[in-house]
């Protein structure tokens, strides 16, 4: 079997691996940290605690699914540790103690200044070997928690600073999505003593509907919340702000999280600078043991990537992330269609007809499509509509008087 | 005669966008039946989450580090009644297609040239294997890992046994028995040719090596007495390796009779439809409650037209004339036919080797001598040739490691 060193330094303490699990339900008691340690997983953020003891409803969760996949998107309306904050300390202690080589951090949340210092200072005590500042769950009861703070860099940046003054430990601030930008709150938490940043926590949602009783999804006695939404369909929002954290502030170190799943999501968000990754959803619907396959297939990546260290893969895409004016507008791409692979089913004529630019010209007879390029600009919706994969990037043709001295086999495509 | 429909794969393989939906069926289950149940220790709940989480080179290595022989078991394996016998999803519609998703994996491994089998640093010993078939290259594939030396002692010209001389191009064809078997010779296992072991030969081996393993497999066909001498008659066995070895462009006559109701009978029927045989009657011993062969090989040659008629005993023959009677019915019939294959059994041919005797099909270790494959307990099946031959090295290793 390939065997690669997955072990990363983040924020000075050394991760066997990348994957841990993130503050939430995953990570809710003594048993379940203790079974996702063994199955493999490199870290785990200890779901949040507080003085506050979260008082829940049920049910709790809702999904969304697109055709034959029952669960693109889900939603949560847990809070934060519903278990007494001195079970929790007692869990992280022993913890430490039979996991003494994974890494455990503590999640806290604190409503002001002196339960963020006190906070910190109980996890420190109790072996946290690093602190997540939760300031951004988004179905807190209390206002004074939650996304509430993580929208307001004043608030973040005075509780980094108590935080600081309770613990020496390595800390990161937990990011909120519900935001335009992230970063004057990243900033800000930066500022007040973070050493690093997490992102990104649930964006606030509703999920679906009942249609007969007229209310959101899930119903609690009639009625239901906006709650946060994770899983598989945030991953590109989550990406999005990897990308504007390292973009605005290049030496950033970023806990990736939303929607990873796959090896090839881990990925992702390692080119886009994580240097570790967070995990919840997908636990939530697959177990711990997804960890397995993440790991081996990112070993495997590496190896085909010609590295040794995962640390070299760390933010590899940033550079090729630019504003949309500075991306080359000189050229079009057509479609090149495998008639061979093609079964004729006609779905590209339809979206090119319905969603593009009526390009793609249809062939009764023999149910074939063809590429009318005098119409096609090259959006190529054909190719990611295709059932079967039958129509990749094809010819290069640069816009009138655009070439230059340019060369087509230049281009990178 | 057309004999392209012989040589190809009988139903196209997954495609990446069909290996995903079918993994994508799979429910990913607690405690998974499909991993309880493969006589070669498979685990197809972990190669096909893999799949599900698009790790490929991660189910390959599943696959191939556990079964030398990955890319054939996936093709010739009767996976209903094994893997996809208890899985959960039938419990919605139908079985996860494991066979199939194996030979994906294994065809992905393939394909990016990934070398998955391993040895072990040399310890020095050595050990005979007798018999290159699925048993033989499996325990020469395992003790190389366990870190002996092994050579395959062959009679024939080429390797691989009944893989290479029995099933049919259709179901296995002779460029995946090349590949499977280059792996393991790329991993150090030597394998000599044209070679029959006698005993003189086989005490040659005793002396020179620390163990020799006995995987003859049952390479000859029965012949009832009462069709012996009939020059109308062939087994399914020879007939089968002649098929395969001209890659099916042999001439056939418009009627064909086959006697036996197992998995070669199912192979040389279909064999037969394949090749264009207009009327193919199959007279089977068992009736149909009874039966032997996969439901699915045995609906697959009913759909190509053969004529399969359950639980009559042959009871006279002239010529090309067999009447049979029914065993519980009174019902008798008569078959004419230009060419009579029988499949009702095989048997060992020990070439005169002295230190071994079978009954019932099988035998038993002596000595420094092992057994594997079909003359080893158990079915007689690929899967339990790969199962015994995995076996057969550890016993060694025991034996000769004092574990």
């Amino acid at each position: 079997m390939v065997n690669k060193d997955l072990s990363i330094t983040f924020l000075g303490v050394k991760f066997p691996n990348p994957f841990c699990l993130s503050a939430s339900p995953v990570g809710n008691c003594y048993d379940m940290c203790a079974k996702a340690y063994d199955v493999g997983w490199g870290g785990v953020v200890f779901k949040t605690i507080g003085f506050f003891i979260a008082d829940e409803v049920s049910p709790r969760f809702d999904k969304i699914g697109k055709e034959s996949t029952p669960f693109i998107g889900f939603k949560n309306m847990e809070q934060i540790a519903e278990h007494p904050l001195e079970d929790n300390l007692r869990d992280i202690r022993n913890l430490k103690k039979k996991y003494p080589h994974q890494v455990l951090i503590a999640s806290i949340m604190g409503a002001n200044e002196k339960e963020w210092e006190d906070l910190a200072r109980l996890a420190t005590e109790a072996g946290a070997d690093m602190l997540e500042l939760n300031f951004s769950c988004p179905q807190m009861t209390s206002h004074a928690m939650g996304s509430d703070v993580g929208s307001s860099p004043e608030l973040c940046q005075k509780y980094c600073t108590a935080v600081r003054r309770g613990s020496k430990l390595p800390f990161m601030a937990k990011m909120t999505p519900n935001i335009t930008d992230m970063v004057p709150v990243a900033k800000a938490c930066l500022d007040g003593g973070a050493d690093g940043i997490a992102a990104i926590n649930t964006v606030k949602s509703i999920c679906s509907l009942d249609l007969e009783k007229h209310i959101g999804m899930p119903i609690v006695d009639g009625k239901s919340s906006i709650s946060g939404y994770s899983g598989k369909a945030v991953k590109p929002i989550a990406l999005r702000f990897m990308q504007q954290l390292k973009q605005a502030i290049p030496d950033v170190q970023i806990s990736g999280i939303g929607g990873i799943e796959t090896w090839v999501d881990a990925a992702e968000f390692i080119l886009l600078g994580a240097k570790t990754l967070q995990v919840t959803t997908g636990i939530m619907e697959y177990g711990y043991r997804i960890v397995e396959d993440m790991k081996n297939g990112l070993m495997h990546y590496m190896e085909e990537q010609g590295v040794d260290h995962l640390e070299d893969l760390v933010g590899l895409a940033n550079k090729n992330i630019i504003p949309a004016e500075q991306l080359d507008r000189d050229y079009k791409v057509y479609p090149s269609i495998d008639l061979d692979k093609c079964i004729g089913c006609g779905r590209c004529v339809i979206s090119c007809y319905d969603g593009a630019h009526q390009a793609m010209e249809w062939d009764k007879e023999t149910r074939k499509p063809k590429c009318n390029h005098d119409k096609c600009v090259g959006c190529l919706l054909c190719g990611h509509v295709c059932p079967v994969g039958a129509i990749s990037k094809g010819e290069i043709e640069f816009k009138k008087g655009r070439q230059g001295n340019r060369k087509k086999e230049d281009i990178i495509l | 005669m057309d004999n392209c429909k012989y040589s190809q794969p009988f139903e196209e393989p997954l495609s990446l966008k069909t290996v995903d939906e079918e993994a994508n069926r799979c429910l990913l289950c607690l405690d998974a039946p499909c991993s309880q149940d493969c006589p070669a220790g498979t685990d197809p709940a972990k190669f096909i989450r893999s799949v599900r989480f698009l790790n490929f080179m991660g189910a390959a290595e599943t696959v191939r580090e556990n079964n030398p022989l990955g890319a054939i078991c996936a093709r010739v394996c009767p996976t209903e009644r094994y893997c996809q016998k208890g899985c959960s999803r039938s419990g919605i519609d139908r079985p996860i297609e494991i066979g199939k998703i194996q030979q994906f994996v294994t065809d992905y491994e393939n394909a990016h040239g990934m070398k998955i089998l391993k040895k072990s640093k040399a310890n020095g010993k050595k050990v005979a294997i007798v018999g290159a078939g699925p048993a033989g290259l499996t325990a020469g594939a395992t003790l190389v890992k366990l870190g002996y030396k092994a050579e395959i002692y062959e009679a024939s010209e080429k390797a691989g046994g009944y893989l290479r001389y029995g099933i049919p191009e259709y179901r296995l064809s002779d460029e995946i028995v090349d590949s499977e078997i280059k792996r393991i010779e790329d991993v150090g296992v030597k394998i000599h040719l044209g070679v029959k072991v006698d005993q003189k030969k086989l005490d040659e081996l005793k002396a020179n090596y620390d163990a020799v393993v006995l995987a003859l497999g049952s390479n000859k066909g029965k012949i009832l007495p009462m069709f012996e001498k009939n020059a109308k008659v062939v087994t399914a066995v020879d007939f089968l390796a002649e098929i395969k070895a001209k890659k099916g462009a042999v001439k056939l006559p418009d009627q064909v009779l086959v006697i036996g109701g197992g998995d070669v009978a199912m192979d040389t029927v279909t064999t037969l439809k394949l090749l264009g045989v207009k009327q193919v009657s199959d007279v089977v011993y068992e009736t149909f409650e009874e039966f032997k062969a996969s439901k699915k090989e045995l609906q697959g040659a009913q759909k190509l037209g053969v004529s399969i008629l359950d639980g009559y005993i042959p009871e006279k023959v002239e010529g090309g004339i067999v009447s049979f009677k029914h065993r519980y019915k009174e019902s008798r019939l008569s078959i004419a036919a230009d060419l009579i294959i029988l499949a009702v059994g095989q048997f060992t041919d020990l070439n005169g080797i002295t230190d071994l005797t079978i009954e019932k099909g099988e035998g038993k270790d002596n000595g420094k001598i092992f057994l594997a494959g079909d003359i080893a307990h158990g079915e007689k099946t690929v899967v339990y040739a790969v199962r015994t031959g995995k076996e057969v090295a550890y016993k060694i290793d025991n034996f000769l490691e004092g574990k």
